[in-house]
């Protein structure tokens, strides 16, 4: 007790402090405007920080390069929270009460922001585009929660509606992490069984941040599913499909977007080829062609015929392209990006002196925010997109877009 | 000598020297009695202050540190932070220095022994449970501290072992049913993976990884416990968990994990047993949170006696002090009574002066001498002032009647002055009205003599008018006999002849019969001329008619012609400019004709004096100056009636006249000249008329009288006077 109170005077001096000097909002100056990020820049869950972080600092490094938002360069001071939610505590109060920041943006993962969400809305900060499509954090009680991303049920729905209609598949098995995130994912499939009248047929669990992941292995493997829905890090699901190959128990693997889908790849190397995972962005990398189904089977189309990639994913992968040569496009630095741009773009709505009470305001407009194609609409909820795209790895190690041809796709009940 | 002193003894001045004497007399017994008093209520206060007050001070001095002691014990337990425990400890060391001065004082000043001593022995016993509760909390938060770094290894320890064991565990499961260990390698066949000893080693990393489960979860209780009784059987299952882990890690074969997990172990085994353990650190802290108990319930006890005695010795003090202040109270109240009575004293006295001397023999003769002044202020100063005794009222009323007396003589003389002035006034009175009257008179005999000049004119008209007849008649006569004449003459030539000679004498009689014919109707036309004339002057002293239609135009041209020559008449060097604005429109109106005429005849003669007269002046002031006298005369018909104005730019009206002019024998000209009366006439005739007379002027520039008819011309019923300029 006597602990929490000390940081919170603080903050309301330095709060009050900031308001006096530049009678502002906090982290708002004359001429810069500073968000916060609590990540896992460590540990198994690392890549999605890093990449996260990437995306939001080409989004900040762009809008700078033409004189930031008025006047003012936007700043993103990122801590490592290595995906644990004590951590993320800690770094939440750090970068309100210390590091004064004017939003929080771009935290990864569904118990770090669970645990970090009450302490942002205790101080009315906002909290945006968290990397988690939890449905908690689209509960309305949560009214500095601005999500840019389709909910983890929206993903594990698209999962459940295509393996049961396109592939014709009923008996699905999951493997979760066991914690909030994976009982999230765990409830999701559940909910878009129980919607088809199914059951599911068995589940795996593993302790989050370790790869012990065999023994969820084992019970799933006996209950045989055709398919088995993955929630969880990159680390462990690559852990769990090389091995599951390793013994011969290939059901068809699929995942969401949480999971990371370059760091999956990178991970798993070429068994990962016939993974589907599904996105809450576009596809970035701009050259995949797609894929259709037919008869319950994989085809492949023309790589010539499907770039039809939004003019924004089109302008990350020049802007990556410039800014990280050695970086390959990817599913997490574009949501960063497209965070950052979201950023930008109600920053500018604001007008000259931007305030948290009118950053929070935009929820509840009922006006689409474009982002060069990718749009995005607050005022009925706060979740922006509700986009998701089915995506599968080929045998070159990309991913490429599922396009279900209407007619023979009907393979399920 | 002694003879002037008994003199003065009648003194106003002597018997007030005396009285404030006594006054005198009666204070200064009352100083000294107060005197007396305030002596011996010092004396009693010295008493006290000298006594009883330093013994109070010290005893409350005692008491309030031997509560701040008391005190101390639960502000020290309450610390919850190191830097409370600083402070309150520093404070509770300047209580206990405070309270051994205090004591020291106290004894100092002597006094009861019996007190003294358990007070004395009850303070130290205090102080050092005080320094023992301080030493116990600095060891309490000492354990603090040592418990939270053990706690902090604890969980590293846990993860470490969780790290290592919870994937082994994982890993041995699946080797055992399917032969893997590395990826990407060659399963082991099902008889050498699923073995006994890979049965045991799954269990025994099982039996390990739940086994130091426990364990934490028994420490993290022992950190939590408040109850020494506890402690004995956790450690008990402690040590029983450990062993468990102990052999279980002992089965395991030599080698990397083995040593990992033993190193484990004894960093685990240091958090459990031994000195420095959680067990020892939690008993230890355990027991001195007892210890700080017990010591806490003695020093409470030992504070209640202590304060106990503190207030025997403060009621002790306070018995002295109460002794000590009855006193003083006695010797207030022996003063008070003394000084409340010879304020009693005094008062009587006062109040028997000011009745019997002051009141009834200065007071009585003042307000009578007063009421003297009063009256004579008022004037009456035939009431004597009476004088009697010898003081200095006695001077003053004699000195008021010296000057009553002199009042009454100059009030006489003033009398006589005033009734000189009046006489004064009325003899200028007087004077005044004689000459009204002479002037009065000097008009009565002008008009008389009009009158008789008018008769006088009828008469001699009436005689010229048969003679002008004649003129007249023959005339005519002559001119038709001439045109006879005529005929006869060319009748008679008719027959001559024609040449040279005849001619020239046929054009001479034509030329002589042509000036006959010229020169009769020249005596006729002069003779009607004097006719008019004679019938003007005929209808002048007439003075009155009948109403009858009439135009205004005609009458008004009429009279301003004859008012031009009879100035001319008067003064052959008069001359002006007569302007004429008549409007055409104005009708004919119901008046007597004569009565109007004259006053315009009236109104233009006065504005060709006034006009004259200002050329006049101005030739006077300066022969070459040329002054051109013009008089403007106009007529305008308006919607109720007809407005005649005259105005002349000559002399003026002064303000100071201009409301008298309309008075009748008020004139401004010279007295063989006006008679006062034209205005006041012409103001009646147009009141008669129902119409009304203005006038507008300024001196020097011009005067401007103006005429007003209504259409109705019944007289105006009041009889105000005209309205006055503007």
């Amino acid at each position: 007790m006597q602990r929490a109170i000390l940081p919170r005077l603080c903050a309301a001096v330095l709060v009050l402090a900031a308001n006096l000097a530049h009678a502002d909002e906090a982290g708002v100056d004359n001429d810069s405007v500073t968000f916060g990020q609590s990540a896992a820049f460590s540990g198994p869950a690392q890549d999605l920080g890093i990449e996260m972080r990437r995306g939001i600092e080409m989004a900040f490094a762009e809008a700078n390069e033409t004189g930031g938002v008025f006047g003012r360069a936007l700043e993103l001071v990122s801590l490592d929270d290595a995906y644990e939610p004590e951590a993320a505590i800690a770094n939440t109060m750090e970068l309100i009460t210390e590091e004064n920041v004017f939003a929080l943006i771009g935290a990864v993962g569904t118990p770090t922001s669970r645990s970090a969400v009450p302490v942002a809305h205790a101080e009315d900060v906002p909290y945006i585009a968290p990397f988690t499509g939890a449905a908690f954090l689209r509960d309305r009680q949560w009214s500095n929660v601005i999500n840019l991303r389709a909910s983890y049920y929206q993903e594990t729905e698209k999962i459940v509606d295509f393996l049961t209609t396109s592939l014709g598949i009923d008996r699905i098995g999951v493997f979760y992490q066991d914690d909030s995130f994976g009982q999230a994912g765990l409830r999701g499939v559940q909910i878009a069984l129980e919607r088809r009248g199914l059951q599911m047929v068995g589940t795996g669990v593993y302790p989050r941040n370790t790869r012990a992941v065999k023994t969820g292995l084992l019970d799933l493997r006996s209950a045989n599913p055709d398919a088995v829905v993955l929630i969880g890090a990159y680390q462990p699901v690559a852990r769990f499909i090389a091995w599951a190959k390793q013994i011969g128990f290939e059901p068809h693997f699929m995942t969401i977007s949480f999971v990371g889908s370059n760091a999956l790849i990178e991970e798993l190397g070429p068994a990962s080829s016939g993974i589907f995972v599904t996105q809450v962005v576009p596809p970035p990398h701009g050259n995949e062609s797609a894929v259709i189904i037919e008869d319950g089977l994989l085809h492949s189309v023309g790589a010539d015929t499907t770039d039809t990639s939004l003019p924004i994913v089109e302008h990350y992968r020049q802007l990556l392209a410039r800014m990280y040569p050695q970086t390959p496009p990817g599913f997490v630095s574009l949501e960063g990006y497209l965070a950052g741009r979201l950023v930008v773009s109600i920053l500018e709505s604001c007008g000259v002196s931007p305030d948290r009470a009118c950053f929070l305001e935009t929820m509840t407009y009922h006006h689409v925010i474009d982002l060069g194609g990718f749009s995005v609409r607050f005022g009925y909820d706060n979740q922006g997109s509700d986009a998701v795209y089915l995506t599968v790895v080929d045998d070159q190690g990309r991913y490429r877009k599922v396009v279900e041809t209407a007619g023979d796709a009907g393979g399920g009940e | 000598m002694f003879r002037r002193l008994y003199n003065l003894r009648s003194r106003i001045s002597a018997q007030l020297t005396i009285a404030i004497m006594g006054a005198v007399a009666m204070t200064v017994i009352s100083g000294m009695v107060g005197w007396y008093s305030f002596d011996r209520v010092a004396d009693a206060q010295r008493r006290v202050s000298e006594g009883t007050v330093p013994a109070i001070a010290a005893a409350f001095g005692i008491a309030q540190q031997s509560g701040a002691l008391a005190a101390a014990a639960p502000k020290l337990a309450a610390a919850s932070t190191q830097l409370d425990l600083t402070y309150a400890g520093f404070e509770i060391q300047q209580n206990r220095e405070e309270f051994a001065r205090q004591l020291q004082l106290l004894e100092e000043l002597g006094g009861d022994e019996e007190h003294f001593r358990p007070i004395r022995t009850q303070g130290r016993a205090l102080v050092s449970t005080i320094v023992d509760i301080e030493d116990l909390m600095w060891n309490l938060f000492a354990f603090e501290a040592s418990r939270q770094r053990l706690r902090d290894r604890m969980a590293v320890l846990s993860r470490e072992f969780n790290h290592f064991l919870v994937p082994a565990i994982d890993d041995q499961l699946f080797y055992a049913m399917t032969g893997y260990r590395v990826l990407g390698e060659v399963p082991m066949v099902r008889t050498h993976a699923f073995t006994d000893s890979e049965i045991l080693r799954y269990r025994t990393l099982s039996e390990v990884h739940s086994g130091t489960t426990v364990a934490f979860e028994i420490l993290a209780t022992v950190f939590n416990t408040s109850s020494i009784t506890l402690l004995e059987p956790l450690r008990e299952r402690f040590e029983a968990v450990r062993r468990g882990i102990h052999n279980n890690i002992n089965t395991l074969p030599d080698g990397e994990e083995r040593r990992l997990l033993d190193n484990l172990f004894t960093e685990m085994d240091r958090l459990g047993s031994g000195e420095g353990s959680g067990f020892d650190i939690r008993q230890r802290e355990l027991e001195a949170e007892i210890e700080l108990q017990e010591t806490l319930e003695l020093n409470q006890s030992l504070a209640l006696n202590l304060v106990n005695n503190v207030e025997k010795l403060v009621s002790v003090a306070e018995d002295a002090a109460i002794n000590a202040t009855a006193a003083s109270e006695d010797a207030i109240l022996t003063g008070r009574n003394l000084l409340i009575g010879i304020s009693l004293a005094s008062f009587v006295g006062a109040a028997l002066i000011s009745w019997l001397y002051v009141g009834r023999g200065l007071i009585r003769r003042l307000s009578l001498l007063s009421d003297h002044m009063r009256v004579m202020a008022k004037g009456d100063l035939e009431r004597e002032i009476e004088v009697r005794g010898s003081d200095e009222i006695a001077e003053m009323s004699s000195a008021l009647e010296v000057f009553r007396q002199h009042a009454l003589e100059v009030q006489r003389l003033n009398l006589v002055e005033k009734m000189a002035n009046e006489l004064k006034a009325k003899n200028e009175l007087i004077e005044t009205a004689l000459n009204d009257l002479e002037k009065a008179q000097d008009q009565i005999v002008m008009r008389e003599k009009l009158a008789a000049l008018g008769e006088l004119t009828a008469g001699v008209a009436h005689e010229i008018r048969n003679p002008l007849n004649f003129i007249k008649n023959f005339a005519e006569g002559s001119t038709e006999l001439l045109e006879e004449m005529v005929e006869e003459i060319e009748a008679l030539l008719a027959d001559v002849e024609e040449n040279e000679e005849t001619k020239e004498r046929r054009d001479l009689v034509q030329e002589i019969v042509d000036d006959l014919v010229e020169n009769t109707r020249l005596i006729r036309q002069h003779g009607t001329r004097a006719d008019s004339i004679v019938q003007n002057m005929l209808m002048m002293g007439r003075g009155s008619g009948e109403r009858q239609p009439a135009a205004i135009n005609p009458l008004v041209d009429e009279h301003a012609r004859l008012a031009y020559h009879s100035a001319r008449a008067t003064d052959t060097n008069f001359q002006a400019e007569l302007v004429f604005e008549l409007d055409p429109e104005v009708p004919e109106m119901h008046i007597i004709p004569q009565d109007i005429g004259r006053v315009f005849l009236n109104l233009i003669g006065n504005a060709c004096y006034a006009a004259d007269d200002r050329r006049r002046k101005v030739r006077e002031a300066d022969p070459s100056a040329r002054f051109d006298p013009v008089i403007r005369i106009s007529t305008k018909k308006l919607d109720d009636g007809v407005e005649i104005s005259i105005r002349d730019n000559g002399t003026g009206i002064p303000d100071d006249v201009i409301g008298k002019i309309f008075n009748p024998f008020f004139t401004t000209k010279p007295t063989d000249q006006g008679t006062g009366l034209g205005l006041a006439m012409s103001n009646d005739i147009i009141r008669e008329h129902g119409g009304t007379i203005t006038v507008d002027s300024e001196p020097d520039s011009y005067t401007e009288f103006t005429v007003h008819l209504p259409f109705d011309t019944t007289p105006t019923t009041n009889d105000s006077s005209p309205a006055p300029p503007d």
